[in-house]
């Protein structure tokens, strides 16, 4: 495969991976906003502090203003992860590659394109369509995820998109619940109420599964333990990994590098860190530094995958 | 149905003056059918068709691209089988010249030598490419995939108005009309057995792959894009998807002793052919434009050594300029002893002086266009222009002759399209797509109907202003 294609591949993936995060944590966040709490200090804050750039105090004054977020993430682009910015950034990428994915994941792309694009769509955000526009816009990121695993071939290109899928994934899940847990100070015993944790779950779409799995009310390390170490949980962190492993070990199958045995050992080291690391009795100090030791790693493991495949200029 | 007729010189595809021609017979009923809502919404159904694919341009206003499809009209341009076995043949006949003029102008020039053709002529052409004298392509093949312009003229003669033997584009609006047709009008395209087009891939990929210059049995074939931006990127990208090649940048590829590899991720695979859609100027910048970016360094000197078929050939500009055309029935008679199938449109060249006195006093009956431009551009319509457009016209003539070509405004046969949810005639041409390979020249049956969508416009071309029609080839006999 094209280097080029590769790289088209991969980024393609993360882009949309990213799309359907955000789609997802807005309109969560949107609807559990109408369900008014004295203790929701932070409003939108974990969403924009995930997804965007914004300062502390840019984040704080925009952080109880649904609209404006809304914009924001949806529409602005002068947001890098605005969802317009980012399906633009999917496009390019699927227009790059578009001899090598399927007709129908092309034409889904270009579909999402359209509909984020459309004249109408900042004025039916503000309205009394906010929610159907919402609802679209994640319908939309399911159906691409569906249409890809239905109609693309398995293989390399197939293996690059999962690895960019999954890399994202790790680290948008690590970064949301990071946001959760610096406000508290990443103190594990505080902050045991389930609505506080609500919002993070329902962004992962885990909240069912957290309340078919959990019981009691040490709700903040089960919510943690869920987010980061669940195996069963598909938005976790090590779900995440045992895929990123999986579609590794393909790739190098079928395309032998010379460092090929360097990046499983610099992965499985990474991996290590989160297999054996024990949620239930670590204390938020050790919890944090786990937390920004494995972003970073995700980050130098990605790169590195990047300097020996996509390096085609 | 009332198609407006409005100049009785102008073949109607559709109309006789008093009747509607047998072809069209299906069409026409279905049409009458068919409220001004229901043509509507088959129109609105084809357009989001084509935007759903992504098979758009970009317009960009205020910082922000829009995306605009190129129009399609939903009324068929039907071609009776006679017609299209009369221009097939000529096709076939003026392709196979034409090989054989630019294997010749190449080599020993036996054409100029035997005064068939001006020396001056090739000497002054900017697309007569000395750098490529003496290279033997495979097969002597050098027009692998043609586009050439039909016209049909008031007296109902198809007559070519130009080759395009470069890198003609439209093949994939043909391909894709058709598959919009399937859908909009799926019982009249079943109805009326129209020959089918879809073949065109897999023929175009078996020629493409027989060119290979190793004797593998899958040779690595691939199509070289100048990228995401290029106006025609969604043909490369369907041309590629259809044909199960790769579609490559200039960036892909990189030249190592004289043999031409792609950047994998698995290191450097060799390629054999490629179907290249950039331009002479800009494939190699060691040998032509030292500022392109899109090509491959070095790749010339891989072709010269026969390590890489390119298709369609380098130089392959020197057969298609405009003023080179006037000679193409000359060629024909040259080269096969025949009389051309499908006559030239009468062209003056206004390097000679007789013929430019003779167009100058004629200006407004005269389409003069220059000779290295395409798409519409650079062409004044004598009949359309001011006065002080035609004396500017004049003064340009007169700096560089040999740059500009004259030929009689022919007016271009009508067929009924959807206006404004009305039926009104618009003019037309034809590019049907030939290949050509080892075993022959193939055509499939249909082509790109392009049509002037501005009323009572000539210029059918999509930059200005031009739209597009599915193309039907059917077994119905007048």
């Amino acid at each position: 495969m094209l280097s080029r294609i590769a790289d088209n591949l991969f980024w393609l993936n993360r882009y949309m991976e990213r799309a359907d995060g955000v789609a997802r944590a807005v309109r969560y966040f949107y609807i559990l906003g109408f369900d008014s709490w004295e203790g929701d200090t932070l409003g939108y804050g974990p969403l924009l502090q995930c997804y965007t750039g914004l300062t502390a105090g840019e984040r704080q004054s925009m952080s109880q203003n649904g609209p404006a977020v809304l914009q924001y993430c949806i529409c602005d682009n002068s947001n890098v992860n605005s969802l317009k910015v980012l399906l633009g950034k999917a496009r390019e990428n699927a227009r790059g590659s578009q001899d090598r994915i399927t007709k129908e994941v092309w034409e889904q792309v270009n579909a999402m394109y359209h509909f984020i694009n459309n004249e109408g769509l900042t004025e039916r955000l503000r309205g009394e369509d906010t929610l159907k526009v919402l609802d679209q816009l994640e319908n939309h990121c399911l159906l691409y995820n569906g249409i890809v695993d239905s109609t693309m071939p398995r293989g390399l290109g197939w293996e690059f998109m999962n690895m960019g899928k999954f890399i994202e994934r790790c680290l948008q899940t690590i970064d949301m619940a990071d946001a959760y847990l610096q406000p508290m100070g990443y103190d594990l015993e505080k902050n045991d109420d389930l609505l506080y944790w609500r919002r993070l779950l329902y962004s992962l779409s885990g909240y069912e599964l957290y309340l078919k799995s959990n019981r009691g009310t040490h709700h903040t390390r089960q919510a943690i333990y869920q987010a980061i170490f669940n195996a069963d949980f598909p938005r976790s962190v090590i779900y995440s990994m045992e895929r990123i492993d999986k579609y590794m070990h393909a790739m190098l199958a079928e395309n032998a590098h010379p460092d090929s045995d360097k990046l499983v050992r610099q992965f499985g080291r990474l991996k290590s860190m989160v297999e054996f690391a024990d949620p239930f009795s670590m204390d938020g100090k050790s919890l944090e530094e786990l937390i920004q030791r494995i972003r970073q790693q995700v980050w130098d493991f990605s790169a590195e995958l990047s300097r020996m495949f996509f390096s085609y200029t | 149905m009332n198609a407006t007729h409005e100049k009785p010189l102008t073949w109607d595809e559709m109309f006789t003056p008093d009747a509607v021609r047998a072809r069209y017979g299906g069409v026409n009923a279905a049409l009458q059918q068919l409220s001004a809502a229901a043509l509507e919404g088959k129109h609105k159904q084809a357009a989001d068709f084509f935007m759903n694919q992504g098979i758009t341009f970009t317009v960009y206003s205020d910082n922000e691209g829009i995306e605009r499809i190129f129009p399609f009209d939903i009324i068929p341009r039907i071609i009776t089988a006679k017609e299209w076995d009369h221009i097939e043949a000529g096709i076939k006949q003026r392709l196979k010249a034409l090989n054989m003029f630019l294997h010749d102008v190449y080599h020993g020039q036996q054409i100029v030598k035997d005064g068939v053709v001006p020396a001056s002529l090739i000497a002054s052409c900017p697309h007569f490419l000395k750098e490529v004298t003496g290279i033997d392509v495979p097969h002597q093949i050098y027009v692998h995939i043609a586009g050439i312009d039909l016209i049909r003229g008031a007296d109902g003669v198809f007559y070519v108005l130009e080759d395009n033997l470069r890198t003609p584009s439209g093949v994939s609006y043909m391909l894709e009309n058709r598959e919009v047709t399937k859908r909009i009008f799926p019982d009249l395209l079943a109805h009326n057995h129209v020959r089918m087009v879809n073949t065109y891939p897999t023929r175009l990929l078996n020629i493409l792959s027989q060119l290979s210059p190793r004797q593998v049995d899958q040779p690595n074939v691939v199509l070289l894009t100048p990228g995401v931006y290029n106006s025609a990127y969604y043909e490369h990208t369907f041309l590629a998807r259809t044909m199960g090649i790769p579609l490559v940048e200039g960036r892909d590829l990189v030249i190592d002793h004289q043999k031409v590899f792609m950047k994998t991720t698995s290191g450097l695979q060799p390629v054999d052919v490629i179907y290249r859609r950039i331009d002479d100027d800009f494939i190699d910048p060691l040998v032509f434009r030292p500022d392109s970016m899109l090509g491959v360094p070095g790749i010339m000197s891989a072709y010269r050594k026969g390590n890489v078929a390119l298709v369609n050939a380098v130089g392959n500009g020197v057969a298609d300029d405009k003023a080179v055309y006037a000679y193409v029935p000359a060629m024909i008679k040259y080269y096969l002893n025949e009389d051309a199938i499908l006559p030239n449109i009468p062209t003056y060249r206004l390097e000679v002086e007789e013929e430019r006195r003779h167009v100058f006093q004629h200006l407004s009956s005269m389409v003069v266009k220059q000779t290295n431009q395409s798409g519409g551009y650079g062409m004044v319509m004598g009949n359309k222009a001011t006065e002080l457009e035609l004396n500017d016209l004049k003064v340009a003539v007169m700096q560089n002759p040999r740059n500009f070509i004259a030929q009689p405004i022919i007016q271009l046969s009508t067929v009924p399209c959807l206006i404004d949810g009305k039926l009104e005639s618009r003019h037309i041409d034809l590019r049907p797509f030939a290949l050509c390979g080892p075993s022959g020249i193939e055509i499939v049956p249909g082509g790109l109907t392009r049509v002037a969508l501005r009323k009572g416009s000539l210029v059918v071309n999509s930059s200005q202003g031009g739209g597009s029609k599915d193309t039907w080839v059917v077994d119905i006999e007048e």
